[in-house]
């Protein structure tokens, strides 16, 4: 019975795992083995001074920082010097200038504003369905949870993208088709990664809650969410990634305003620093919003350690 | 280990019902239409849907369209896999310099929505058979690179250790310890590559394109075609579950002595 659990456990996570875009997921292991070349030994022992030490941050923040001015030297150079033709590379400079003119305009701050807004109400909404499901379906009617796993994973396989036409069809091109896609596209890793969660909670720790007669609310709140919660995240992780990517695509096909709509304004423009600063506000963006999941993971799951992001 | 095993010996009466909500959920699909009146307009039932899908096999619409996306898909996963692997063994290797050099470069790059770059490729590589490869192996080389440079850097420092007290030269290391260790991993980045591939070169086919699945979706909505769009979002999610089904197979058959 346990290890029939597991296998379809193992199933679920890869299907879980698969609908995310981008490479992230409980599965990366923590960032403990770095094999070194030389060994402890080799190194010299006594402490370093105080001097040194400083040198040694100031030398790791440098090599930090070296990789991505080196980027945007050369990129600010090879246009500017004709290496690249300049009207398909803008340099930085021209992106700043651009983001300058559009702040001052105030107008990247709307299209941010409503991008966000946009991805966090389909986040927010598949939040609130995917995880209440999941922990029903897992927790409470694990038998109807292997009786809908076939279709659940079939719907999960549908690809948003072909279902595109199909919401604009039924929702028209207005907030609730962009809202529909970022819902179906987010809910089903969040779904999946709560099944999963559950599943994998250590049996153990199940048994001996219900063998001291614990009740519903207290197993629930004190023993299956917190086991949960780390698996939970990861997935929400997941989700938001899944959330940010179809917003552009989203935005790109059907709005008037949105970092999408600025991306494909700035095409049909032929305003290539347009694009080049949208492009580079969604990179910000997803940086930003890895940070705040990093912190949170932190603050509510402190006893384990954060997952490595590069 | 035992995980498969265990999936065989599933009584049969469990096994018979695994097909049941599927079944049921096609007669709903068959009936709703069938019975509501505006519906029918929008949805079309699957015995409709399976109809289009012989015609267009008959047709030599299908395969063609089919072919030219797998092509595509693959061309830029290999490439991915050909560059993200040894790139990823660099990254998670002991050059600490240049990862700390390399890695927020690749944090940052990695980040940059791939639809704020559709229209980017498009303007570089033109609007060919280049762009769509070079859209696929874009979105493909992220899963890759961090998966490889996590298997790599997550090796038991013990094993590297002990093969190097029995003097292991450098180059076996590499492949009797670091490459077996690592590929676990480096596969499972492989598979979620697959998995993006396949949706990235949808939206990159709808975008921009005149052949290939994505288009035949973005074509049939165009038309307003209905049961060809159905047709082709079936095609599209059954590729899909073949290509999870396939992987995920591999992945049991030759990586089970890994606990994931």
């Amino acid at each position: 019975m346990h290890t029939e659990g597991i296998s379809t456990v193992s199933e679920l996570d890869v299907e879980g795992v698969d609908s995310s875009i981008f490479g992230l997921d409980l599965r990366v292991p923590q960032n403990q083995g770095h094999f070194e070349v030389e060994l402890p030994a080799s190194r010299p022992a006594p402490a370093p001074s105080a001097r040194r030490k400083t040198w040694g941050a100031w030398r790791l923040r440098l090599e930090r920082i070296s990789g991505v001015a080196l980027l945007l030297v050369a990129w600010e150079l090879a246009p500017r010097l004709g290496w690249v033709d300049r009207q398909f590379f803008v340099p930085p400079t021209g992106i700043l200038r651009e983001l300058l003119k559009t702040a001052i305009s105030g107008e990247i701050f709307i299209h941010v504003g409503v991008s966000l807004g946009r991805t966090l109400a389909g986040l927010v909404g598949a939040i609130l369905i995917g995880i209440p499901v999941g922990f029903l379906l897992a927790g409470w009617f694990p038998k109807a949870a292997r009786f809908f796993q076939p279709l659940l994973k079939l719907f999960g396989q549908v690809n948003a993208f072909s279902l595109f036409p199909l919401f604009v069809l039924f929702f028209g091109i207005g907030e609730i088709a962009k809202f529909s896609i970022i819902f179906w596209s987010c809910v089903w890793p969040l779904l999946f990664g709560t099944i999963v969660a559950i599943r994998g909670v250590d049996p153990l720790i199940v048994k001996t809650a219900r063998s001291m007669a614990c009740s519903n609310s207290i197993f629930f709140r004190d023993v299956l969410w917190p086991a949960a919660l780390p698996a939970i995240l990861t997935a929400v992780r997941i989700g938001a990634m899944t959330s940010f990517l179809m917003l552009i695509a989203a935005e790109m096909v059907g709005a008037d305003n949105g970092l999408g709509w600025l991306v494909h304004n700035g095409t049909i423009n032929y305003q290539m620093a347009r694009v080049y600063l949208a492009a580079s506000t969604t990179a910000a963006l997803g940086l930003g919003m890895q940070a705040i999941l990093n912190a949170l993971e932190r603050r509510l799951v402190h006893w384990r350690p954060a997952p490595t992001s590069i | 280990m035992s995980a498969t095993a265990t999936t065989t010996r599933r009584p049969l009466t469990d096994r018979l019902l695994d097909p049941l909500p599927i079944l049921l959920f096609l007669a709903i699909w068959e009936l709703a239409p069938r019975l509501g009146g505006l519906l029918r307009i929008f949805i079309s039932p699957p015995s409709e849907v399976v109809s289009v899908l012989a015609k267009m096999i008959w047709n030599h619409e299908l395969f063609p369209h089919l072919g030219i996306s797998l092509t595509r898909a693959f061309s830029g996963l290999i490439a991915a896999f050909l560059v993200g692997v040894p790139l990823g063994f660099l990254l998670g290797g002991p050059f600490r310099s240049f990862q700390r050099v390399v890695r927020p470069v690749l944090s940052f790059l990695g980040n940059v929505n791939p639809f704020a770059l559709f229209p980017l490729f498009v303007v570089l590589f033109g609007i060919g058979e280049v762009s769509k490869g070079v859209m696929v192996f874009w979105v493909c080389i992220w899963p890759v690179l961090f998966h490889v440079t996590a298997g790599v850097e997550g090796i038991d420092p013990l094993l590297i250790k002990v093969s190097r007290t029995l003097g292991c030269r450098p180059l076996r290391l590499f492949r009797q310890v670091i490459v077996p260790a690592a590929s676990p991993s480096i596969f499972h980045g492989v598979k979620m590559a697959a998995g993006s591939a396949l949706f990235m070169l949808v939206a990159a086919e709808m975008i921009g394109a005149s052949r290939g699945l994505g288009w035949l979706v973005w074509n049939a909505q165009l038309n307003f075609f209905i049961p060809k769009l159905f047709a082709a979002t079936v095609t599209i999610s059954l590729l899909g579950l073949a290509l999870n089904a396939l992987l995920g197979w591999v992945e049991r058959r030759f990586f089970h002595w890994q606990q994931a």
